[in-house]
């Protein structure tokens, strides 16, 4: 029985990820599927839903998606497995078989599933930057730093000991604004400066070194008698 | 192919706190505030610790921030907020004084996957 155990996993993999390549998904399952009982690989009738009258025994050293194959040859044509539907199962049958492996199965723990779920490899999209209208646009998110500063610091007075919380508060904010604004694979860095209005000279200054066609920054600022305050977000993308 | 994780390091803001407090000193340690050259230098000071960051040739995007504010008694805060892994972007803040101006200088670094 144990001899079998290699040739029915590398099998039930290759079948597996037949049935998930042919129905499109990007997914592949790299962990052996657990078998319980390695020699009652015939009568397959999973004709049904998630419950599978089969447990399967697992691969000694497959599960925790480690040592498994991943060109293996398919050999069992007729294996239900070839089923659309069989790519399904196998997934719920893992899952189920957590909730009813537990008495029957040996030399495996428990926290070692996750690690089969988790293995999952995604496709290349052979993308190398963003589309053009999927940059960080400078503008808009000016519009909405301006907007948002204008309207938040209406009326707001400065003093010493609440001028740091509102920093904080405010640069948070922000972040939150410009995450929903922003396109997908960016970075954000928002920096707020806030100081009292008085008789003195401030000068911010910023440098950056990066991609200048994919990152880029926004600017507002807000003045009133007591306070100015200064708002910098920069746009890195996520190579 | 996709999970070159192996040499992943994370930003050293020690370090880069270090270089950046030696180019501030370099540029204004011992000078007062002027109004006409305080351009000069917050260009100076940020492309110099850009300079130095560069040189320790982690793969970075670097972005440098430099406030410089005269003494007069007035309050000035700075909060920052940033949406990054953080696993491997970190941020480093300097804070310098003399008797006539502070400076402040933040330094943020994000990782770039190669």
């Amino acid at each position: 029985m144990s001899n079998q155990q290699p040739a029915l996993s590398q099998e039930v993999l290759a079948q597996f990820n037949q049935t998930t390549e042919s129905w499109g998904s990007p997914r592949r399952r790299q962990g052996s599927i657990s078998t319980l009982r390695s020699s009652q690989s015939q009568p397959r009738d999973r004709k049904g839903p998630c419950h599978l009258p089969m447990p399967l025994r697992a691969h000694p050293g497959g599960v925790g998606g480690s040592g498994t194959p991943r060109g293996s040859n398919v050999s069992n044509p007729n294996s239900p497995f070839f089923r659309r539907e069989s790519g399904a199962l196998s997934k719920r049958f893992s899952f189920g078989w957590l909730q009813g492996g537990r008495s029957s199965f040996s030399g495996l723990t428990l926290h070692q599933y996750p690690a089969v779920q988790e293995e999952v490899k995604l496709e290349s999209t052979y993308r190398t930057g963003p589309d053009q209208d999927s940059r960080f646009k400078a503008a808009p998110i000016q519009n909405l730093l301006q907007a948002t500063l204008d309207s938040y610091m209406e009326g707001v007075c400065y003093s010493p000991t609440a001028g740091s919380h509102l920093g904080q508060v405010l640069a948070e904010m922000l972040r939150g604004k410009v995450k929903e604004v922003c396109p997908p694979r960016y970075k954000i860095v928002c920096q707020v400066v806030i100081g009292q209005n008085g008789n003195h000279g401030v000068r911010v200054v910023s440098r950056c070194l990066w991609d200048p066609l994919l990152d880029d920054f926004a600017v507002a600022t807000f003045q009133n008698a007591s306070l100015f305050v200064l708002a910098i977000v920069h746009g890195v993308y996520r190579e | 192919m996709e999970e070159y994780s192996g040499d992943e390091v994370s930003f050293n803001s020690d370090e880069a706190s270090v270089s950046v407090k030696e180019c501030i000193e370099s540029i204004i340690g011992g000078v007062d505030y002027n109004q006409n050259k305080v351009n000069q230098w917050t260009a100076s000071i940020v492309e110099h610790s850009l300079t130095q960051l560069v040189k320790q040739g982690r793969p970075f995007k670097f972005i440098v921030n430099c406030a410089i504010m005269q003494k007069s008694g007035a309050g000035l805060h700075t909060a920052n907020s940033c949406y990054w892994d953080t696993a491997t972007d970190g941020s480093c803040t300097v804070r310098w004084e003399n008797r006539t101006m502070y400076c402040v200088v933040s330094v943020f670094a994000v990782a770039v996957t190669l």
